[in-house]
């Protein structure tokens, strides 16, 4: 059975720093705090936006758009739900838009950018002891197309929360809160996105 | 419990979403269903497909977020100041030269940064356009390189004696270059002290002042520091002064400009900053002073900070 992923997610605080604290003295003006919450949150929110828009260009965006949205409405955070809730809200949101964006446009991007130059996202898929055996490698190839295929398929909102369940770990309800949804409202999207993708890669075992 | 209402909880079994007695049935029925287990080994298998399809960002990549991150942050922070109380008649102007577009730049909100990015887009364009290949004529376009950056000054039409329909386009250029070295080096001291007075890039300034805090032993840097304390229009950079000012409490000179920070900064941050680092240093005759900002502040942080201070110093909060 799968299991959460423990610090996966969330803050690298310090257990010495006192979150609501930090979050105060952002609030009041206190930029070095900012950069300490930031910092907090940053791998988990990259990898979010990377995972789920395919694309280092847009993730960087993302990156900064979110940081920067709750660095101009911190202080409208009113402490009624957890800094991490509000936080993905806003990051799952500019996600989703740009995933709705795409989707109008049925633009998906077969080629990730990377640091090494642009990368076809199918490519990495290859298990190392695949190099030495053409057929296994193929196999991989042609699984790693149908399963970008399957995640291309699932709706923007459906991608989220699978997102966020099966990489990111989060519990469904809270998911739920970060979508402004209800528990179970989460529960069927996930439904829907696990029964799309087992439909479209029924076979591949 | 029926393989359809099964299939429906696969998933949720799957990402232990279900409660332990659901959990407990539902494994009761896959020993005994051939193609619900069947199911639940499909709903695996796929997971560990998609466990290899996930993309880790590189340690490159976050860096180069978190600068242009803070870089935006510090760019774009609104540098509203309270009126000075004993504004000479020159202080507007020179805040209005100082400030630049940022005086302006805040009112506009989201639409700030696609401004500024219009504008320099529209800056290379036709930068260029005046560099295209083939160009030619008395100026040497053709030698501009991408690290020199022109600005237009004057278009006017060509002097007497030249071609008909020939113009004259006076360039500002700006050579970028390069320079690194230590930061005691007082050549690159020099120039981090200039750039720390930058009036257009408060980054630019905010990073300066943080790499020369560490060096407020040299009494330039002091002085630096102080100035951009009380006459940064960035709260960031005054901030970050501040801070390097921590070790000099003790300092009249600098006393004075905490106090006058105390007093007149309008970002409430900054004031708090300033309450800290003067009671830092146990001086008695901060009471009276302390007991007046209570009377005047408006920022419920501050005032309580103040009160604090007056309380640890056995003090009364109020004037009698």
């Amino acid at each position: 059975m799968a299991q959460d992923a423990p610090g996966a997610v969330g803050a690298r605080l310090s257990p010495k720093l006192d979150e609501a604290n930090l979050i105060r003295a952002v609030q009041r003006g206190d930029q070095d705090a900012f950069e300490q919450l930031v910092r907090a949150y940053d791998q988990s929110v990259l990898r979010l936006a990377v995972n789920l828009l395919r694309s280092q260009e847009d993730a960087r965006d993302v990156f900064q758009e979110a940081f920067l949205r709750v660095f101009r409405s911190i202080d409208s955070f009113r402490f009624d739900c957890s800094f991490h809730t509000w936080l993905y809200r806003i990051v799952t949101n500019i996600c989703l838009d740009y995933l709705r964006k795409r989707k109008v446009r049925k633009e998906e991007p077969a080629v990730v950018d990377t640091p090494e130059g642009p990368l076809d996202r199918m490519n990495d898929f290859e298990e190392e002891a695949a190099h030495a055996d053409p057929e296994r490698n193929m196999w991989n190839r042609q699984l790693g197309q149908r399963i970008e295929g399957a995640l291309g398929g699932l709706t923007p909102r459906e991608r989220v929360v699978f997102e966020l369940r099966h990489y990111q770990g989060l519990r469904l309800r809270n998911i739920g809160e970060i979508l402004g949804t209800s528990e179970e409202a989460a529960k069927n999207c996930l439904f829907r996105a696990t029964q799309k993708m087992r439909a479209e890669l029924g076979d591949f075992q | 419990m029926n393989c359809e209402s099964v299939t429906k909880i696969i998933p949720l079994y799957f990402y232990g979403e279900l409660p332990p007695e659901e959990e407990d049935r539902l494994e009761q029925h896959l020993d005994a269903c051939a193609a619900c287990a069947r199911q639940a080994e499909s709903q695996r298998a796929l997971s560990a497909a998609l466990d290899r399809r996930e993309m880790q960002p590189s340690a490159a990549l976050l860096a180069e977020c978190r600068h242009d991150l803070m870089r935006a942050v510090y760019r774009h922070e609104a540098p509203v100041r309270r009126p000075a109380q004993s504004a000479a008649p020159w202080d507007g102007v020179r805040h209005g030269l100082h400030t630049g577009f940022s005086a302006w730049l805040p009112s506009l909100g989201p639409w700030r940064m696609p401004l500024g990015a219009s504008a320099l887009l529209a800056l290379g364009f036709i930068t260029a356009r005046l560099t295209a290949p083939g160009a030619a004529g008395p100026f040497n376009l053709a030698s501009l390189t991408p690290d020199v950056i022109s600005s237009i000054r004057s278009v006017q039409p060509a002097h007497d004696g030249s071609q008909p329909g020939e113009v004259q386009i006076v360039l500002d250029e700006t050579r970028r270059r390069v320079v690194s070295g230590q930061l005691n080096d007082s050549n690159i001291q020099r120039l981090m002290l200039a750039a720390a007075h930058d009036e257009n890039n408060p980054g630019v300034r905010w990073e300066s002042v943080d790499l020369l805090k560490s060096h407020s032993d040299s009494s330039a840097v002091r002085e630096l520091l102080i100035n951009r304390v009380a006459e940064d229009p960035n709260p960031g950079v005054r901030l970050k002064a501040l801070d390097g000012l921590k070790t000099f409490t003790a300092d009249p000179e600098v006393r004075k400009v905490l106090a006058q920070v105390l007093m007149h900064d309008d970002n409430p941050g900054v004031r708090i900053a300033a309450v800290d680092a003067l009671t830092a240093h146990a001086d008695d005759n901060m009471v009276g002073f302390l007991q007046g900002v209570v009377q005047k502040e408006d920022n419920t942080y501050v005032r309580r900070r103040c009160v604090k201070a007056l309380q640890d110093m056995n003090a009364s909060v109020g004037t009698f």
